[in-house]
C-alpha cells in the first residue's frame, strides 16, 4: 500500500476544508480527485506531502520519497532546468555526495529524455513554454525516484494539446516508477485518460469513489452535475 | 444582544482597541519567527554543508552590487555634517579639531548606521522580495517536499554573506566619508587638507574601530535574517510580496537603530 488516508481532518479557522476522508492508493494505481474549486482537493496534496499538518487523522505513506508536480510548475526561476532537475541530488543531506557532476548530468539528459525535452539543459525557465515548464517540473519530480507522485491539476491552463502530451506523461510516468500517484484535476480528459480510480470531494466530504467509467455513467447525482456542468444539481456554488 | 454587538463592533473605540492587539500580535508574531529562524540559522550554520558557489554569488550581491549607493549616502552624509560643522568650529577657533570630529563621528556613527540604511534599502528589500516571490509561486514548497531544509539553502548563505560583507562594506563607506569630509572642509573653510588630516589621525581608537566592525557584523546578519524571514512567511499574492518587503524594512530599520543604542550604551556611555 502506497498511500493511504485514514479519516483525515482538516480545519482553516472556522472551515472545515476536509471532513473525515479516507482513501487509498496503491502502488501502479492513479487515483482522481476532482471537485469543485476550494473543494480541499489541493489541501489534501498538500497533508499528503507534509506541506499542512492535519487536524486529525492518519497518512499512511510507504518508504521512500513523495514527489509533487505543482499546479504552475514551481521551478526554481533563478536556475536553470539542468539545475532544477538536479536540486535534490546537489542540495539533499542524504544525496548531495551520492553523484559527482558527470553522473548528475547523466541522470539530467535521462530524466529529460522521459518527459520528452532533450537538449534543454541550458534554458531558464523564463524560456520555456507552460507546457515545457510542466513537464521539466515532472522530470524534477522523479529525480529522486519516488515512491509516490502528486499531480496538483498537472493540465489546468493548457491548450487541449498540450493537456493531451501531460496525461500521457503521467500515464507514461506510471508506467515507468510504478508509483501510486493522485491527480487532482477539473478536467475530464485527465480524468478518463490518467485515472484508474476517481474520488469527488464536496463540502470536504467524498461524495462519489469509482472508475472514470462510473463516473461518466452519471448514477451519482454529484457525478451527474459535474459531468454535464449543470448549475442545477446538489452542489451549490457560493456566490 | 446581536444588535448591541454589531453596534459596539462598530463604534470607535472598539476599531482602535482590536486595531492595537491586532498590531501587538503581529509584532508578537514576527518577533516570534525572527526568534525561531535565528535559532533555526544557528543550528544549520553549525551542522550543514555551506554552499561556496552560493554564499559568494550572495556576498557579491550584498557587498559589491550594493557599493556605489552605499559610498554615495555615506560620503554626502560626510559633506553634509562637515559643511555645516567645520565653518562653525573654524569660527570658534577650534579648527584643529575638525578632522578629529569628523573621523569620530564617521568611524563611531555614521559609516555603519549610514551604510546600514543603505543596506537595507538595496538589499533586505530585494532578499525580503525575492524570499517572498518565491513563497508565492510555491517555489519554498517545492524546497521543501524536494526534502531540501529550505533554512540550509536559502537562509545560511545570505545571512552568512551579510555577516562577512558588512564589515567590509562599513570599512570602506568610513574611508569614503572621511574623504569626502576633508574636501567639503576644504571647500567651505580655510583649513587645509593637511591641517585636517593631522587631527584625524587622532580621531581614530582601536576601540571605535572594533566597536564599528562589530556593529557592521551585528547590522549586516539582522538584516539578512530579519528581511528573509519576512520574506519566508509571506502570504497571498503581489499584495503578500509588497507587506514583507514594507515589513522587512520597516523591521530592520528599528533593529539597526536598537542595536545602535546597545552598542552605544555599552562601550561609550
Amino acid at each position: 500500500m502506497s498511500i493511504e488516508v485514514k479519516n483525515l481532518v482538516k480545519t482553516f479557522g472556522e472551515h472545515r476544508v476536509i471532513d473525515d476522508v479516507s482513501f487509498k492508493v496503491n502502488d501502479s494505481e492513479t487515483l482522481a480527485i476532482v471537485g469543485f474549486s476550494g473543494s480541499g482537493k489541493s489541501t489534501i496534496l498538500k497533508l499528503i506531502c507534509g506541506l499542512l499538518k492535519q487536524d486529525s487523522g492518519e497518512i499512511i505513506t510507504s518508504e521512500g520519497d513523495i514527489a509533487m508536480v505543482f499546479q504552475y510548475s514551481a521551478l526554481f526561476d533563478s536556475l536553470n532546468v539542468a539545475d532544477n532537475i538536479s536540486f535534490a541530488l546537489r542540495e539533499r543531506r542524504d544525496l548531495r555526495k551520492k553523484y559527482d557532476e558527470k553522473e548528475l548530468k547523466n541522470i539530467v539528459a535521462q530524466k529529460l529524455e522521459l518527459v520528452g525535452l532533450k537538449g534543454i539543459e541550458t534554458k531558464f525557465p523564463s524560456e520555456l513554454s507552460g507546457g515545457m515548464q510542466k513537464r521539466v517540473s515532472f522530470a524534477r519530480a522523479i529525480v529522486t525516484e519516488p515512491n509516490s507522485i502528486l499531480y496538483d491539476e498537472p493540465t489546468s491552463g493548457l491548450d487541449p494539446i498540450s493537456s493531451t502530451l501531460i496525461e500521457d506523461y503521467i500515464v507514461r510516468l506510471k508506467e515507468e516508477t510504478k508509483a501510486a500517484s493522485i491527480v487532482v484535476t477539473h478536467q475530464m480528459s485527465t480524468i478518463t485518460r490518467t485515472a484508474d480510480r476517481v474520488i469527488m470531494l464536496y463540502d470536504g466530504k467524498i461524495v462519489f469513489e469509482g472508475t472514470p467509467d462510473e463516473m461518466l455513467k452519471q448514477d451519482n447525482d454529484y457525478t451527474k452535475q459535474f459531468v454535464t456542468a449543470s448549475l442545477e444539481g446538489p452542489m451549490q456554488m457560493i456566490a | 444582544m446581536g444588535a448591541l454587538q454589531k453596534y459596539y463592533k462598530q463604534s470607535a473605540t472598539y476599531k482602535i482597541f482590536s486595531g492595537i492587539l491586532t498590531h501587538c500580535a503581529d509584532f508578537l508574531d514576527t518577533l516570534g519567527k525572527i526568534s525561531i529562524k535565528g535559532m533555526q540559522l544557528l543550528k544549520a550554520v553549525l551542522t550543514a554543508k555551506i554552499d561556496k558557489k552560493e554564499l559568494i554569488e550572495q556576498c557579491e550581491r550584498f557587498g559589491v552590487s550594493s557599493l556605489p549607493i552605499t559610498l554615495s549616502i555615506v560620503g554626502m552624509t560626510s559633506v553634509i555634517v562637515s559643511s555645516q560643522v567645520a565653518n562653525e568650529m573654524v569660527k570658534q577657533g577650534g579648527g584643529h579639531l575638525v578632522g578629529l570630529l569628523m573621523t569620530m563621528l564617521i568611524v563611531r556613527e555614521v559609516g555603519a548606521i549610514m551604510s546600514g540604511f543603505a543596506i537595507i534599502s538595496m538589499i533586505g528589500s530585494s532578499l525580503a522580495s525575492e524570499l517572498a516571490t518565491m513563497r508565492v509561486t510555491e517555489q519554498i514548497d517545492a524546497v521543501k517536499v524536494l526534502k531540501v531544509n529550505p533554512v540550509e539553502y536559502l537562509f545560511v548563505p545570505r545571512v552568512l554573506s551579510g555577516i562577512l560583507m558588512m564589515p567590509l562594506v562599513v570599512i570602506l563607506a568610513s574611508v569614503v566619508g572621511v574623504l569626502t569630509g576633508a574636501v567639503a572642509t576644504a571647500l567651505t573653510t580655510d583649513l587645509s587638507f593637511r591641517a585636517y588630516f593631522d587631527s584625524a589621525w587622532l580621531g581614530v581608537y582601536m576601540k571605535d574601530l572594533s566597536v564599528s566592525l562589530l556593529k557592521a557584523v551585528a547590522f549586516g546578519g539582522t538584516i539578512a535574517l530579519i528581511s528573509c524571514t519576512c520574506g519566508y512567511y509571506a502570504s497571498g499574492g503581489a499584495k503578500g510580496v509588497g507587506i514583507a518587503t514594507t515589513k522587512a524594512v520597516v523591521w530592520s530599520f528599528v533593529a539597526i537603530v536598537i542595536w545602535d543604542m546597545i552598542f552605544a550604551l555599552a562601550f561609550f556611555f
